[in-house]
Formats: C-alpha cells, sequence, structure tokens
C-alpha cells in the first residue's frame, strides 16, 4: 500500500517547492502593496466599480488587510489560480501514463486499477497542503511584518476550507484524464472547464433566471474574503464540496477500470 | 496445467479486427515464441493477457486467472512479470530510482544478480538512456521478483546482437530453472534460436503452431547468387528450391532442403557472389500459409519451382 503515493510524492517535491516559493513571492508582493496604499482611497475607488465585477473578485472591504487578501490572493489566485493548477495537475495522471505507455507497466502491477487511481492522486496532496501550510504561514507573518493584524484562525479557516475546493477541482482533471487519451487534451480540457465554471458563478450570479447555473461551478461554495474578514461560512458548503469531490474520484476509478489502455 | 491458455479470443475495434478467434496454450516450463509481422496483432493479444484492454468475444487465463477477473488477475500477476514493446519509464527518474519503486510494489529478490548480466546505468537519469540500456532496464524489472511466468513484447529489440546473445541464453537457463516464457517478436532467427514451440500470426488469425524444428525445417534460407546462366538452369532442378526469382546476372531462391546438397550443387559451379539469409517472414507466410493466411499447420511443403 502507497508504494505509489510514496514514488510519486518524491516526483512531486521539486514542483511543489517552486510552487510554494513563487506563491509566496506573490503574496510578499500582494502585502507589500498594501502597506504602501492609503486604504481609504483605495475603498473609493472599489466603490465605484460595478457590483458584478467587486463581487468576481470577493471585493469586500477592500480597506482593510482581510478584504485586501481576499480580493488579491484567496479569491484570485487561490480560487481561481490554484483551482486551474490543481486541475491541470491531475489531468495529467492518468491520461500521461497511457500516452507514454508507462501505464502498461503500473497495470502489470499486482495492484487494482482503483488502488492505482487513488494512490496517484493521493499525491497531489503534497502540494495541496504545502501550498496551505507554507503559504498560510507566510501570509501571517508578513501581516504582523508590515504592522497589521489578521485572526489567525480566520486566516487558518480560509486555508483549510479551500481544500475541499481545491480536491473538487482535481478530481475533476482526474475524471477528464481518465477519460482521455492524450495529456494535452485532458490538460486543456480542464483549464478550460475551470475557467468557464468560475466565469458561470461570476457572470450568471447577476441575472437572477440563471443564478441557479452558478450552483454547478464549485467556486460557488467556497467564498474566502468572508471567512478572512469574520470567520463566517457555511458548513453546507463544504459538506456539498466534499461529496462532489467523493463522488468525481469514484466516478473516476469506475471510468478507468472499465476503459482499455 | 498450462501457463495461458487463450480460448476464441477476439478483440475488434470498430470496424477493424485486432485480433479473430485466437487458440492456444502455453505449458509450464517452456518458452513460447510469438511470432509475426508489425500489426498482425501480437501486443493486442498480450495486453489482453494482462488486462490492460478487454477481450471483445473468448477469454484467456493467465496462471490459472481469467482476465476477466480483476482480483484473480492482480493475485496472478504477482508471479507474472511483463516487458512491453514500448518502455514508457519517467525521464527524469533514475534507473535505480524506478526498480526501487518496481521493487517496493512487487519485490526484487533478483534484482542485484540480474543487474550483473543486463547493465544499463543505473545511477543516471533516464532520459540520457539509449534504447538498449532502456530495454536492459525492462528486462530487470520484468525478471527482479523471480515470477514464474515473463510475458515479453519484442525483449530484445534495440539490443546489441551481444546482449541479444546474453539475453537469448539467459532465457534458456531461465526455462531450465522451471520459468515459463511467452514472447512476441517479427525476428524468425531470434524465435528459433532460443524458443520450444512458435505460435504465428499473421493478420490477427493464428496461422501456425508448430515446434521450433518443424518451423526449422519449413522456414528454409534466402539464398542469393550471382552466376551463370547454365548454374541458374540446374541450381533451381535441386529439391527444395523454391520461389525462384531471376535478375540480371543471378537468381534469389528459398531453399529447404538440405544445406550439403545446395553446396555440393554450388561447388560445381562459377559462383560470383552469394548471400544466404533468413526469409523475411513474410514470404514465409506467403509460402507456407497461403496468401489467405487459413492454412492447417504442419501443412507439407510444396514447390513452386
Amino acid at each position: 500500500m502507497l508504494e505509489t503515493t510514496r514514488y510519486e510524492i518524491s516526483r512531486r517535491v521539486r514542483g511543489t517547492t517552486i510552487l510554494t516559493v513563487g506563491v509566496s513571492l506573490y503574496v510578499a508582493f500582494i502585502v507589500w502593496y498594501f502597506s504602501l496604499l492609503d486604504p481609504s482611497a483605495y475603498e473609493q475607488i472599489a466603490e465605484s466599480l460595478p457590483p458584478a465585477m467587486l463581487d468576481a473578485f470577493g471585493m469586500q472591504s477592500i480597506g482593510s488587510i482581510e478584504g485586501w487578501l481576499g480580493g488579491q490572493i484567496y479569491t484570485f489566485l487561490w480560487l481561481l489560480g490554484l483551482g486551474i493548477y490543481f486541475a491541470y495537475a491531475s489531468a495529467a495522471v492518468i491520461a500521461g501514463d497511457i500516452e507514454s505507455d508507462r501505464m502498461d507497466l503500473l497495470l502489470s502491477f499486482p495492484v487494482s486499477r482503483s488502488q492505482l487511481l487513488v494512490e496517484k492522486f493521493a499525491a497531489l496532496l503534497l502540494p495541496l497542503i504545502a501550498l496551505n501550510v507554507v503559504v498560510g504561514g507566510v501570509t501571517y507573518g508578513l501581516v504582523l511584518a508590515i504592522g497589521e493584524t489578521i485572526d489567525p484562525m480566520h486566516l487558518a479557516l480560509a486555508h483549510l476550507l479551500s481544500i475541499p475546493y481545491l480536491l473538487v477541482c482535481a478530481a475533476i482533471g482526474t475524471v477528464l484524464s481518465v477519460l482521455a487519451d492524450r495529456s494535452a487534451v485532458a490538460e486543456r480540457a480542464a483549464i478550460g472547464l475551470i475557467f468557464v465554471l468560475w466565469l458561470v458563478e461570476s457572470a450568471v450570479g447577476a441575472a437572477e433566471d440563471f443564478a441557479w447555473i452558478q450552483n454547478l461551478s464549485p467556486t460557488h461554495y467556497y467564498a474566502p474574503t468572508p471567512v478572512l474578514i469574520d470567520g463566517s461560512y457555511e458548513l453546507m458548503d463544504t459538506g456539498i464540496l466534499v461529496a462532489a469531490f467523493l463522488g468525481l474520484l469514484v466516478a473516476s476509478q469506475v471510468l478507468f477500470q472499465r476503459r482499455d489502455i | 496445467m498450462s501457463s495461458i491458455t487463450v480460448d476464441n479470443l477476439s478483440k475488434r475495434y470498430d470496424d477493424v479486427v485486432a485480433v479473430d478467434s485466437l487458440s492456444f496454450s502455453v505449458e509450464r516450463g517452456e518458452i513460447f515464441g510469438f511470432l509475426g509481422p508489425n500489426g498482425a496483432g501480437k501486443t493486442t493479444t498480450i495486453r489482453t493477457l494482462l488486462g490492460l484492454i478487454a477481450p471483445s468475444a473468448g477469454t484467456a487465463t493467465v496462471l490459472g486467472a481469467d482476465v476477466h477477473d480483476e482480483d484473480a488477475l492482480i493475485e496472478a500477476k504477482r508471479r507474472i512479470g511483463y516487458l512491453p514493446a514500448n518502455l514508457g519509464f519517467n525521464d527524469e527518474a533514475t534507473g535505480a530510482e524506478v526498480l526501487d519503486y518496481h521493487e517496493s510494489v512487487k519485490g526484487g529478490s533478483r534484482r542485484d544478480e540480474l543487474l550483473e548480466i543486463f547493465t544499463p546505468p543505473v545511477e543516471r537519469p533516464i532520459r540520457e538512456y539509449s534504447t538498449g540500456n532502456k530495454r536492459m532496464l525492462g528486462i530487470v524489472q520484468a525478471f527482479m521478483h523471480d515470477p514464474e511466468l515473463v510475458i515479453m513484447d519484442e525483449p530484445t529489440s534495440g539490443l546489441d546482437p551481444l546482449k541479444q546473445e546474453e539475453f537469448n541464453e539467459f532465457a534458456r537457463n531461465e526455462r531450465d530453472r522451471g520459468k515459463t516464457l511467452f514472447f512476441s517478436s517479427h525476428v524468425l532467427s531470434e524465435v528459433r534460436r532460443v524458443c520450444d514451440r512458435v505460435g504465428i500470426l499473421r493478420e490477427g488469425v493464428l496461422v501456425g503452431l508448430e515446434d521450433v524444428d518443424t518451423l526449422l525445417r519449413q522456414g528454409g534460407k534466402r539464398v542469393q547468387i550471382q552466376t551463370t546462366d547454365e548454374a541458374r538452369t540446374d541450381l533451381t532442378e535441386i529439391d527444395g528450391v523454391i520461389d525462384v526469382q531471376t535478375f540480371a546476372e543471378g537468381i534469389q531462391f528459398i531453399y529447404t532442403g538440405e544445406y550439403n546438397t545446395l553446396l555440393r550443387e554450388l561447388a560445381t559451379h562459377d559462383v560470383r557472389e552469394i548471400e544466404i539469409s533468413e526469409p523475411p517472414l513474410e514470404d514465409i507466410f506467403m509460402h507456407y500459409y497461403g496468401s489467405d493466411g487459413g492454412v492447417e499447420p504442419n501443412q507439407e511443403v510444396q514447390s513452386d519451382a
């Protein structure tokens, strides 16, 4: 058990390090930029923007550090950027091995297809956990360093609640990975799909007749800015994400089980 | 009990029939060669045996496990080694890392012993490997857990002649240790040297199932000679000369008779140039199994000279 996960994790260490350092540097830039701003002036600019846009980028209380981070980092980088990243990374997991003929060797192991899939998927927990722990810690330290304060519990909660959301994105990528024969196809489909789902939620949210469509988007169930500002979140939303994640993972196992390699 | 039984196995892709009602069995402790030109359905059959693709009809068992039964097949895979035709290793990993991974999943009691015979540079990343080095790494992973049955798809392609010979000797030793080896090839000479029995596949149909001695008798040699007109006429009259083709200053034919007879005859003529080689596999199919392929094995050799 878990030999494949161990091996795949060892292959992800380098990429995870680079990604974590990169995201941390971006956070540092955003936090430093906040320290240069006149918050009230920025709040005025934000108020002049159309509500749909404010909504799309999670801009609330933009003049506070919580609102600033929520808009600049968590809604944009975390929700859209990392959502796409995890869907993209997982899209290569199965399709890439099939394309390179590596799957032939892996399936000669005395291991079931569903176990192999889960073990490979589990290796994505390395970047998932590393990003949340390291970037969360870095953000907290930097906020203190510029003389601001943020409730560490709210920050930790914003990270914790992002995990089910990112798992759903990764599971969407896995389903695509199992369906496609070439990793490039699965990867492009994954990027496109997450982006469209994010757009759907952002754009359709304003049109009441079609508001139900936004329920399809995983982004609808994770709203980091309110968590950061006052720690408020819907447990139901997290439950829906967890259920969707498990459903997608089982679906990918079934599809993988049935397909010819 | 047979190590592999294939029973009316068919695999269709849309309109294409890759394998058509294939039946044969591989006995425990033999080296079975699965011979056929590229595209004959060898790889499809092998991948069906490993459960990578599901048969459209019929079935097969490996070490008693039905390929439709995933649990039984997983249990059997503990005792099976597999060397695919295209080796997809992670390029950035070193050979040792890949072997560590394989060892952690299926065991590696013979790893060190194998690395003395087959010598890929295990400390280097696989992207730097030549085709031959990749093949050797593949051979090591296929045998390292000391499996009862090893299924190999074109095992020697990319190996240099010296390593090919070492592989052949290794294969024979494994057989003598009681292991069963099943391998595909499109090279007749290789199969002849190593195998006890050979199944010949053509366009998805098994057209021959022979022991190697029979095949040797039937396969013949291709002889190309530059000589005089008179010699040409004489040579075509020797028993076992078939498929004669005449070209400027020479002839070419397939010879299936006694070598000494041919050599004695040649010695009485002025031979300016001679080449004796393995006949192309396609020729063998043409001449011994007919162009439609569906002929009984052990058919009498017919001379058309």
